[in-house]
């Protein structure tokens, strides 16, 4: 890989160890993929934020990092394990939380602002068309290749913080316009709403791996395609997608001699019915990923008005800049259940709490098991509701 | 003998190998108290602390990279660390942890307990305490036959094997030198065309490296005259080599010479 002067200066060590080490491992991985050079990012998004993830092993390189090191572009924030000030509420322990706020910290030091969303892109992170970004959580970077066009590899969080240090990143994959060509067209029928095209992502993952799904049949909204977002990278490794009339790369590619599939009703029960482990939840938990704001003012408009009753306790994951444009839907919706920003039903320990979790999400669904210990019923979001009305 | 392959993450030590034969994932793969394999990874009990640890490729989830980090604060850490091909997660984790990391090493030259030196500035694999040798294979064709000579009880090594002919280089020797000495005294064949000459590759057998340099030739006759180093020959259609009890490599030294 070509390194310019400046870069290779990095390398030596000439701006200190934090950068020194976030240019080793861009090298390092820039190498594994044959990268031909470096190429300026825009933005990055970081994971690697749960102390349940990263343990102390994970907090003391952040904090050897942020000795010398600040990132030079702007960068944001997977959820964390818990609601960085509700985190009492949701039964976490004082330990956790002291480690957790301390890699918060420290990644604050590094000049990452740390709003902790899986939908940065709803939170003044939106790279445009063409851009090339860094970005780690599979949901939001396949978002943000598929929908807006910007440029990212599948990064891990290590690489991503390494890109946001440095202001570049390796140039391979799909940051070449050739290597974003679909690899299979599916023909969805019958899918009506987010919960069903969570459905379609999931079979689809599983299907293609790592390739690039084209479909038609479908006209999703942003809420449907962070769906699938999420669906297709829990169940496959999809790190972006076309969607025929929606998403701005669909006309770009020749279709012709490509492997076809169709999804339909019966796929998506078969989805539904797989990913059901359990019966009754005692923990609902909607947001993954994080309600958009349009979604938080469905559910009130659909709550509103209702009583709830006892049974399952209920939470609702979204992000600090969804809820602040949300104040009286907000308080609809404490009427049913928790409000949690910062944090999701899988990077919480909620294991601790819960043996058996409601969701609507397929990302959920198939992480709650090895990651919570979940029992799991995956549903839609009404008749999970339902359980409490 | 030094293996050269590629610098992924910096750094140099010098510890016993230890040899997984299949892909490695560091979550769920290893202990980080103890440094000791998890019963997934094929060699359940062999601790990895300190050790260099030798594996095709990492596989897994992401976390894995932190799994290293976690390795290194509890001090159960490998010395350094081979692959066959890096990929992004143990990579990651190397660089994080600072454990030497060097790839496109052929893995197959290496056995459990080796004494070796990882450079990761160098990218460079260095084998202590092991013999090398530097021997010549010549494949002799004639109209489309090959020649396996079947090797007596009076050589050193492989005994009793099919092999094509082959010899010592000597120190002051070219290989080509040596190529066509061999054939004449093993074949009595005089004259015979090199037509090729293969990429050396590098075999372990019997306790030593073997650097073979293969080469092809054409000879002008189908007249043989062995010496006491061979007991049989035989004219074989090229693709009935595998039929043979054949001395190690011979398939890829035919390889490199096709």
């Amino acid at each position: 890989m070509y390194l310019t002067r400046e870069e290779e200066s990095i390398l030596t060590g000439e701006e200190g160890a934090g950068p020194q080490r976030a240019m080793e491992l861009l090298v390092a991985v820039g190498k594994i993929y044959d990268a031909d050079q470096l190429v300026p990012i825009t933005s990055a998004h970081l994971s690697g934020v749960s102390y349940k993830t990263i343990g102390e092993g994970g907090l003391d390189f952040l904090r050897e990092m942020a000795l010398d090191a600040k990132v030079k572009v702007d960068t944001t924030l997977n959820p964390a394990g818990m609601d960085l000030q509700r985190w009492r509420e949701m039964g976490v322990e004082e330990s956790f939380a002291t480690r957790q706020l301390q890699i918060i910290d420290a990644y604050s030091s590094l000049g990452v602002r740390t709003n902790c969303t899986c939908t940065p892109y709803f939170d003044g992170n939106n790279p445009k068309m063409g851009e090339h970004v860094a970005w780690a959580e599979s949901s939001a970077l396949s978002f943000i290749n598929s929908m807006a066009g910007a440029r990212t590899n599948r990064e891990g969080g290590p690489g991503a913080l390494a890109a946001a240090i440095i202001g570049k990143t390796p140039h391979y994959g799909l940051h070449l316009k050739e290597n974003r060509a679909p690899t299979m067209l599916v023909k969805v029928e019958g899918a009506k709403d987010t919960h069903d095209l969570s459905l379609v992502g999931h079979a689809v993952g599983q299907k293609v791996g790592g390739g690039i799904p084209y479909f038609t049949g479908i006209r999703p909204g942003i809420d449907g395609l962070k769906a699938m977002a999420a669906a297709m990278a829990a169940s496959g490794s999809v790190a972006m997608f076309h969607v025929e009339h929606t998403t701005p790369e669909h006309r770009d590619f020749d279709l012709s001699g490509l492997e076809r599939i169709e999804i339909g009703k019966e796929e998506m029960a078969r989805v539904r019915e797989s990913l059901t482990t359990g019966k009754e939840p005692d923990l609902i938990a909607l947001g993954c990923p994080h309600l958009s704001e349009f979604e938080l003012k469905a559910l009130a408009s659909y709550l509103d008005c209702k009583r709830r009753r006892d049974g399952p306790e209920v939470w609702f994951c979204t992000s600090r800049s969804a809820l602040l444009k949300c104040p009286k839907e907000r308080l609809v919706l404490e009427g049913f259940g928790k409000v949690l920003t910062d944090t999701c039903m899988i990077v919480a320990p909620i294991e601790r709490n819960h043996q058996c979790t409601g969701c609507n999400s397929t990302k959920a669904c198939t992480y709650l098991p090895s990651l919570c210990s979940q029992k799991v019923v995956c549903a839609d979001q009404r008749q999970l509701l339902e359980m409490v009305l | 003998m030094i293996m050269r392959g590629r610098s992924i993450a910096r750094g140099r030590a010098t510890a016993t190998l230890l040899l997984l034969d299949r892909p490695f994932s560091f979550l769920g793969g290893v202990d980080v108290h103890s440094g000791m394999l998890s019963s997934t990874s094929g060699a359940e009990g062999a601790v990895i602390s300190e050790t260099v640890f030798a594996f095709p490729i990492g596989k897994g989830s992401t976390v894995g990279s932190y799994t290293l980090l976690q390795m290194k604060r509890e001090g159960t850490l490998p010395a350094a660390m081979i692959n066959r091909r890096a990929e992004p997660i143990v990579a990651t984790g190397a660089v994080m942890a600072g454990v030497p990391l060097v790839d496109s090493i052929e893995l197959g030259l290496l056995r459990s307990g080796d004494r070796v030196t990882v450079d990761g500035d160098e990218g460079t694999v260095e084998l202590h305490d092991l013999a090398e040798n530097r021997v010549v294979t010549c494949i002799v064709t004639y109209r489309g036959k090959m020649l396996l000579l079947k090797r007596s009880q009076e050589v050193r090594t492989n005994k009793g094997l099919w092999a094509g002919v082959s010899g010592y280089i000597e120190n002051d020797e070219a290989p080509e030198e040596t190529a066509q000495k061999e054939v004449r005294e093993e074949t009595g064949i005089e004259g015979a065309k090199l037509m090729k000459v293969g990429k050396v590759q590098s075999i372990r057998a019997e306790g030593r490296i073997w650097q073979v340099h293969p080469f092809l030739f054409e000879a002008s006759t189908d007249k043989v005259r062995i010496d006491w180093e061979h007991t049989e020959y035989r004219w074989i259609e090229p693709d009935r080599a595998d039929e043979f009890d054949t001395v190690p490599g011979l398939r890829r030294v035919l390889d490199a010479l096709k």
